[in-house]
C-alpha cells in the first residue's frame, strides 16, 4: 500500500450515497491506485532525466498525481468509506513493470508514451465519464482531475510530435511495441468481466456488474477509454487505419 | 495481420490520396466482418454483444487503402474511410450524431490530402443539403456521387427491359422517393423515354415542383404521397427512398413488374411478397481495370456476388480521380440532368467502369450470365447471408 499525503477533509457531505457507497469505494480505489502508480512512474522518470528542468517537471507531476490520489481518498471519507489502494495488484503491477522497462532502457520517449498516451487516455476518459454521473463533490473531483490529466497529455504531445517528426516509422513501431504490452493489460482491466480472477483492488467482489447502479457500465468505460486513446494517437499523426487495427486486435 | 496492416500503412504514409470514399456498415454482420479482417485470422471474431458495445465508440477513420486502375492505364490511389455509424442508428433520431460522424470522416479525408471525396449513399443523404457543414476543405472537393448512381440505375432499367423483352416507351414508371437527388435524377432521365410517370414521395410540394418540370417537357405525370394507390399500375418501379432499413412494401403490384431497388440502405422489405416481379439491385458499377484493397477487404467492403462491383456513388469519385477531374461533380439536390449523367457515363466508360451485372438477393438476374470459378459457392453463401440479415449489407 502506498501512503497518502494529508488533505483538508471536509465533513461527510453525502450520507445519501450510503446505498451506492461500496460501488464508489471500488471506483475510487481503482482511481487512487492509478494515481499513485502514475506518481511512482513520474518519480522513476525523474531519475533518468538529464535536464534539470525535466527533472523538476517530472517531480512536479508526481506531486500532482499524489494530490489526485489524496483527493480521491478524501472523497471516500466524505461518503463514509475507506478507500484503499494496491499498486501491486496484478494488472497495475504489469503496467508498472512495463513502465520500468522503459526506465531501465533510459527511454524517456517510451516512458511518455506509456504514461501520457496510454495510461492517461484511460484516466481522462474514465474520470470524465465518472465525473458526469457521480453526485456532488465526488463528480466535481473526478471532472477536475480529468481536466488536469488532459493538460498533462497536451504537454507531452508536443514533445512526442517533435520526436515523431524525426522518424515517423521508428516512432510508430515503438508505440506499437508498447501498445502490445501496455494496452493489452489495460484491455484486460477494461474487459466487461474480469475473466481471470479478482483484480486485487476491489474490496470485495468485482465492481463491474454493479456499475449500472451508479449509471455507469464497464462497456462504456472501456469504449470511452479506447476512443480517447485512438483520438490521442490521431493527434500524434499515426495513421488511423493502423491504430484501428491495433485496437481491433486487443483482447475483449 | 497487425504487421501487414502496419506495413501497408507505412508505405501509404508517404503517398498522397487522390480520392477518399466515405461510408459505413449497413448491418452488424458487415461490421463484424470488417473487424474480423482487422483482428486477423489468428484471433476469434468479436462476439455480437462485444461488437455492439465497441463499434459505437470507434471514431471515424480510414480502414484501408484502395487502388484503382483504368483500362487506359491511369491509376488512382485512395482510402476507404468509415464513419462507424452503428447499423442500428440510421434513423432520424440520430441525425445530428450521424452528421457529426460524417463530418469526422470528411476531416480524415482532408487530413489525408484526398483531392476528391465520394460520399457513400447514406452519408450523402445526411450531407445533401448541408455541404456547408463539412470541415474547411483546403484542396479537397466532395461529391455525392449521385450522378453515376443515376446513370447505372437508368442503364440497369434499360438492360432489364431488353432482357425481359419490354418496350420502355410503352411502360408506366413509378418512382418511389422521387424527389430525392437520385430519384429526381432518374425521373429527368427516364421520363422522356416512357409513356407515363408516377412520382411518389412524402413531400407534396416537392412532388408538384418536379411534376411541373417534367410536364414542361410534355411528359404525362401523376403524383401521390400514398404509394399504395399507384403501384398496381406500374410496369417499372424504381425504389430510391431514404430509409433507415429495408422496410418498403409496394403493396399491389402488376405481374412481371420490373423493380429496381436502388436505395442505400436497400428499400424493399425482405418480407415483401412480389410473385413474378423481376427485382434487381440498381446503381451498381463494375471496375474492369483493377481494384485492390490493402489490407485485403475484397468481398467484405464490397459484398456483391461479382468481383470489383462498387456502388455508383463511390465509383464517381474513383472515375473522376482517374480522369484527373477533381471537381464537386454532384452536389445538392435536384441538379442531376440527362446531360450531366451522359457526361459522367462517358468519363466512367473511358476508364472501364461499366454497369455491374444485374443481380438480386437470390443471385444473377441476367439470363445466361456466366460466373467466374468459385462464384456459385460465393453466390450461395451471399444469398443465404442476404436473407438472414434482412436484405443487403454491403458497403462499397
Amino acid at each position: 500500500m502506498e501512503p497518502l499525503t494529508s488533505v483538508n477533509d471536509s465533513p461527510m457531505e453525502c450520507t445519501s450515497l450510503s446505498a451506492s457507497a461500496p460501488i464508489w469505494q471500488d471506483i475510487l480505489a481503482q482511481a487512487m491506485t492509478g494515481e499513485l502508480l502514475a506518481a511512482m512512474n513520474y518519480i522513476s522518470l525523474s531519475e533518468i532525466c538529464d535536464d534539470p528542468a525535466e527533472v523538476a517537471d517530472a517531480l512536479e507531476h508526481a506531486e500532482g498525481e499524489r494530490g489526485h490520489a489524496a483527493a480521491f481518498a478524501a472523497e471516500g471519507r466524505k461518503i463514509g468509506v475507506d478507500v484503499t489502494n494496491n499498486v501491486d495488484a496484478k494488472h497495475w503491477k504489469r503496467l508498472r513493470d512495463a513502465f520500468l522497462r522503459c526506465i531501465t532502457e533510459r527511454d524517456f520517449i517510451g516512458c511518455l508514451i506509456v504514461q501520457e498516451i496510454m495510461l492517461e487516455s484511460f484516466a481522462v476518459a474514465s474520470y470524465s465519464r465518472v465525473g458526469k454521473v457521480a453526485p456532488a463533490s465526488l463528480g466535481k473531483t473526478f471532472a477536475r482531475i480529468a481536466a488536469e490529466e488532459e493538460e498533462h497529455v497536451d504537454h507531452a504531445m508536443s514533445i512526442l510530435r517533435a520526436e515523431r517528426a524525426l522518424d515517423a516509422q521508428r516512432f510508430d513501431d515503438k508505440v506499437h511495441r508498447l501498445h502490445l504490452d501496455v494496452m493489452t493489460t489495460l484491455a484486460q482491466m477494461l474487459a466487461k468481466e474480469c475473466k481471470d480472477g479478482h483484480c486485487e483492488v476491489c474490496h470485495a467482489t468485482c465492481v463491474k456488474p454493479s456499475l449500472f447502479e451508479v449509471s455507469l457500465s464497464a462497456a462504456e468505460l472501456r469504449g470511452a477509454s479506447l476512443q480517447q486513446y485512438l483520438k490521442t494517437l490521431d493527434k500524434l499523426g499515426i495513421p488511423g487505419e493502423v491504430t484501428l487495427a491495433w485496437v481491433a486486435q486487443l483482447p475483449v | 495481420m497487425g504487421s501487414s496492416v502496419a506495413s501497408v500503412a507505412g508505405r501509404g504514409r508517404t503517398r498522397e490520396a487522390d480520392f477518399a470514399l466515405i461510408g459505413h456498415q449497413e448491418s452488424w454482420r458487415a461490421a463484424a466482418d470488417v473487424l474480423a479482417v482487422l483482428r486477423g485470422p489468428e484471433r476469434t471474431r468479436l462476439p455480437d454483444d462485444e461488437l455492439k458495445d465497441i463499434l459505437p465508440w470507434i471514431p471515424p477513420r480510414a480502414v484501408c487503402h484502395v487502388d484503382v486502375e483504368s483500362i487506359v492505364g491511369a491509376q488512382a490511389r485512395g482510402l476507404y474511410i468509415d464513419s462507424f455509424i452503428p447499423p442500428d442508428r440510421l434513423e432520424a433520431a440520430y441525425v445530428h450524431e450521424n452528421i457529426a460522424r460524417v463530418r469526422g470522416a470528411a476531416a480524415c479525408a482532408i487530413k489525408a490530402g484526398a483531392k476528391i471525396v465520394s460520399l457513400g449513399g447514406f452519408s450523402s443523404i445526411l450531407i445533401e443539403g448541408n455541404f456547408d457543414q463539412l470541415p474547411e476543405r483546403h484542396h479537397t472537393v466532395f461529391t455525392t456521387g449521385n450522378t453515376l448512381t443515376v446513370a447505372f440505375i437508368v442503364q440497369g432499367i434499360k438492360k432489364m427491359c431488353a432482357l425481359e423483352g419490354r418496350n420502355l416507351s410503352e411502360s408506366t414508371l413509378l418512382l418511389v422517393g422521387a424527389t430525392g437527388d437520385v430519384g429526381s435524377g432518374c425521373a429527368r432521365c427516364l421520363a422522356p423515354m416512357v409513356k407515363r410517370v408516377q412520382l411518389s414521395a412524402r413531400n407534396v410540394e416537392r412532388l408538384r415542383r418536379l411534376a411541373t418540370q417534367l410536364q414542361a417537357h410534355g411528359v404525362q405525370v401523376e403524383i401521390a404521397t400514398d404509394l399504395q394507390g399507384f403501384s398496381a399500375e406500374a410496369d417499372i418501379v424504381i425504389c430510391a427512398a431514404s430509409l433507415a432499413s429495408p422496410s418498403l412494401l409496394l403493396g399491389r403490384i402488376a405481374p412481371d413488374v420490373i423493380v429496381c431497388d436502388a436505395g442505400y440502405p436497400k428499400n424493399l422489405s425482405p418480407s415483401a411478397e412480389m410473385p413474378g416481379a423481376k427485382v434487381f439491385f440498381g446503381g451498381l458499377g463494375q471496375i474492369t481495370g483493377g481494384l485492390r484493397f490493402a489490407p485485403d477487404f475484397r468481398g467484405i467492403l464490397n459484398r456483391h456476388p461479382f468481383p470489383n462491383v462498387v456502388h455508383g456513388c463511390l465509383l464517381e469519385g474513383m472515375g473522376l480521380a482517374l480522369e484527373g477531374r477533381f471537381e464537386p461533380f454532384s452536389q445538392g439536390r435536384g441538379a442531376i440532368t440527362p446531360e450531366r449523367v451522359e457526361e459522367m457515363e462517358t468519363i466512367a466508360a473511358r476508364h472501364g467502369i461499366y454497369l455491374a451485372p444485374l443481380y438480386n438477393a437470390d443471385g444473377p438476374v441476367q439470363h445466361g450470365t456466366s460466373l467466374p470459378g468459385g462464384m456459385i459457392e460465393r453466390l450461395t453463401a451471399y444469398a443465404s447471408a442476404s436473407r438472414s440479415c434482412g436484405g443487403s449489407s454491403w458497403r462499397l
